[in-house]
């Protein structure tokens, strides 16, 4: 089947762009909070969740998103899927510079992908692994030649995924260790001005973007503020005015709404997905039968949660793949754990996989480990607990810091069932198949496969629909490889959070990407 | 010249501390008779407010607050006094060895004490208790590792006066041995500084598991005062009642336990009192 998707509209959007950049009011300072402080600037060896939030603003991507995550164009004006999906022809921009004013061209794409990205970058080393070379028969075309079809890359490409490096600059020296790691030099609508440790770093608008008028705000104040009730309040005094990702407790990101000067979109999240979920372990008593962990899944009252404890902020996860997924077509729900009758369905399981209730009316006892991501975990924790009381299932609750928690769930696998939290990000082979493919369990790697279950049916499904180009047939192998994951119910999928984004009114246009606070800001104006 | 009791008893600010400690130790006692249910159970719509079916109110998660303060007085007390009999034991021995024996042996405990007691305490338990990750027994252990050297300090300078009194020196005399006479003739001499000092330190015992818990470093499936600070810390604009109730519980405990202390040093040092 030959794919052609060439980006006509590229030149027609761009003129759309400038239209009311006329009309729009450029300056002003945004003033943005982020937490915790980035560890550096450097997101192409990186993907610490702080520094995607600051450098998706100074580097761009081959393409941006819409919501329903199809491709926009962004350095390339159009890209084009060769028949046998083996090659993806780039069409480059010619008027892009980076900050420092040496034009863009296919080398510093060559050189993203091929040294830097495909090499270091945590999740591009899975994204490009069938990358095999990209040629650059020109100034303006990057051909990437691929061993097997892989849709993927195509989902992959944004300023927060894969950003774009200049090679005069990053070609320097060693990539990980690299002089610029806290001082990035790309080509996005904002450059980096200052990097004050421990209060912000400070991003000015670059003169000579290439989006012609673009970006309305004169200047982007990441503000690094480690007390929570404190970010709230500066939110709620306008002195800061855009917060997200968990930066505003979700209890205070509802109380925020009702105020006049503040808007929470939970839009933004569509390319992220986070999924809450309980990891079980299945190779390990009573979590090794099927029927107990469809039990425990049937237990926890996805309803109650989201409004106790992520505060409205959620809705009930249907699989292992996210609804935000449904637009695209690769979405599928598994057996329904919400049904009226869930309790008694739990204990009818639970009857069958030889667990009868005791004298005292328990059934047996496990430890419940909590992911150390704060509060909202905890009070997860005390849910869950009572939730199984209710089948006669025990759970003792245990907290430790992150490196333990890690340590127990991904390499000593020392543990009968814990919290987790994964993101489904912008394709289920980013986000989904590390969590059940065989490949994938992998000692010591974090957040990968921590149930260590897999199944040959599974992974062959998987297999096929990470090389399958055609999105409805991919979304027939997914629809297939949802519903055995939740027969098996490796992990119970409880519920998709979706992540409120604090904005100040007098801001326009914050959120206009599925990665929601992970967009480059170009657009953002004052009223 | 009057007894220890009727000194003791003749101060009406013990018996405000002697009420509200009474009332609690029945509270905890009889926590399973007051309020039989699971103080974790969610019971009803979360964050009700104090006056309606549940008297003082229900949490975040639909938690009984008034369940809550009752097993909470159990597990508060409870790991309190075992941190501090714990502290007073291990303190109580360092301290009388040191002082006893003096010289290298001193100065080798009293170096060791000294390590302990330049670490911040409270910082030092939030480390052990990030080490041995938050349990009850963990709480002990750690309270009762970062309480200890005061006790130390004060029966080694007792042990030093105590020592070169007649009475031990007939005792040395008389041929008893090390331990006997440790055991028999000096430590009940220092006993009255030792109980001022415990009884103040459970005080300080419950301050520090409330803060731990407050932090998130409390025993997690343990109810008590501290932990419901902690789990209503966030909420304090919406629901003043679920750090307020418990505060207040905290308050007034480590008061009573500051009144009674007081007395029994008013009581033991007549010396002081009469001045």
């Amino acid at each position: 089947m030959n794919i052609r998707i060439v980006l006509a509209l590229a030149l027609a959007t761009t003129a759309l762009l400038s239209l009311p950049a006329m009309a729009q009011k450029s300056g002003g300072t945004l003033v943005q909070i982020t937490q915790p402080e980035p560890p550096n600037l450097a997101p192409y060896i990186s993907t610490s969740a702080p520094i995607g939030q600051v450098t998706a603003k100074v580097f761009d991507g081959l393409l941006e998103y819409g919501f329903d995550l199809k491709p926009k164009p962004s350095l390339a004006e159009s890209f084009e899927v060769s028949p046998d999906g083996k090659s993806i022809t780039f069409k480059l921009r010619k008027d892009v510079k980076f900050h420092d004013g040496k034009p863009f061209t296919s080398e510093d794409v060559q050189f993203t992908i091929m040294e830097v990205l495909k090499k270091n970058h945590p999740r591009g080393i899975a994204t490009f692994r069938d990358v095999t070379a990209v040629d650059t028969p020109d100034a303006h075309t990057a051909i990437f030649r691929l061993a097997t079809p892989a849709p993927v890359i195509l989902k992959a490409l944004s300023s927060y995924e894969s950003p774009i490096v200049p090679k005069h600059i990053y070609g320097q020296g060693d990539i990980k260790t690299h002089a610029n790691a806290n001082t990035p030099i790309g080509s996005g609508p904002f450059k980096f001005g200052e990097w004050r440790r421990g209060e912000f770093v400070r991003l000015d608008k670059n003169p000579n973007y290439w989006r012609a008028g673009l970006p309305y705000l004169d200047r982007l104040v990441v503000r690094f503020i480690a007390d929570a009730s404190t970010r709230t309040a500066a939110l709620e005094k306008g002195e800061a005015h855009v917060a997200g990702l968990g930066a505003v407790p979700y209890n205070d990101a509802k109380k925020l709404a009702a105020r006049p000067n503040i808007e929470v979109s939970t839009k933004g999240t569509e390319m992220i997905s986070p999924m809450v979920e309980l990891l079980f372990n299945t190779k390990q008593a009573p979590f090794d039968n099927p029927k107990v962990r469809q039990a425990i899944s049937y237990a926890a009252d996805r309803n109650f949660t989201i409004e106790n404890v992520w505060f409205g902020f959620g809705k009930p996860a249907m699989g292992i793949i996210s609804s935000n997924f449904q637009p695209s077509g690769l979405f599928a729900p598994g057996i329904d754990f919400t049904v009226a009758d869930r309790i008694e369905r739990a204990n009818k399981l639970l009857d069958e996989a030889g667990f009868p209730r005791k004298a005292d009316g328990t059934r047996f006892e496990f430890t419940h480990d909590i992911t150390p991501y704060g509060e909202e975990w905890q009070r997860f924790g005390e849910t869950i607990q009572q939730n199984l009381a209710q089948i006669g299932v025990k759970a003792t609750l245990r907290y430790e810091d992150l490196p333990k928690w890690l340590k127990r769930t991904y390499t000593d696998y020392d543990f009968a069932v814990t919290s987790n939290f994964l993101f489904n990000l912008a394709d289920p082979v980013l986000g989904v198949h590390r969590a059940v493919h065989s490949d994938r369990i992998r000692p010591g790697t974090v957040f990968v496969n921590g149930s260590r279950w897999s199944s040959p049916e599974t992974d062959a499904l998987m297999d096929k629909a990470a090389v399958e180009p055609n999105e409805a047939a991919r979304g027939k192998l997914y629809a297939e490889f949802v519903q055995k994951v939740s027969e098996a119910s490796p992990i119970a999928y409880i519920l998709e959070v979706t992540y409120p984004t604090v904005i100040n009114k007098q801001f326009k246009n914050v959120i206009d990407t599925p990665l929601g606070i992970y967009g480059n800001f170009a657009t953002v104006h004052r009223e | 010249m009057k007894t220890f009791w009727s000194r003791f008893l003749g101060n009406p600010r013990v018996y405000l501390g002697l009420l509200w400690l009474g009332l609690l130790l029945v509270v905890a006692i009889a926590a399973n008779v007051l309020a039989p249910t699971d103080p974790f159970a969610i019971v009803g719509k979360p964050m009700a407010a104090p006056g309606g079916e549940f008297w003082l109110g229900t949490d975040s998660l639909g938690r009984n607050v008034l369940a809550g303060l009752i097993h909470g007085s159990r597990a508060t007390i409870l790991i309190a006094v075992l941190a501090t009999l714990f502290a007073v034991a291990f303190g109580t021995f360092m301290g009388a060895v040191a002082g006893y024996y003096g010289g290298l042996i001193d100065d080798v405990l009293m170096r060791f004490t000294e390590f302990f007691q330049t670490i911040p305490s409270f910082l030092f338990a939030i480390v052990l208790i990030a080490i041995l990750s938050p349990s009850a027994l963990n709480l002990v252990v750690a309270i009762a590792t970062v309480s200890w050297p005061p006790i130390a300090r004060v029966v080694r300078g007792e042990v030093l006066t105590v020592k070169s009194r007649e009475f031990v020196q007939a005792a040395v005399v008389a041929g008893q041995g090390d331990a006997a006479i440790l055991l028999k003739q000096v430590l009940p001499n220092t006993l009255s500084p030792l109980i001022v000092t415990g009884s103040l330190l459970i005080a300080t015992a419950i301050l520090a598991e409330s803060a731990l818990s407050f932090l998130g470093l409390g025993a997690p499936n343990v109810m008590s005062w501290g932990f419901m600070i902690g789990a209503g810390r966030s909420f304090m604009r919406e629901a003043w009642w679920l750090v307020t109730v418990p505060g207040i519980a905290i308050l007034l405990t480590v008061l009573a336990i500051n009144l009674v202390g007081e007395g029994l040093n008013d009581a033991l040092n007549p010396r002081l009192a009469d001045l």
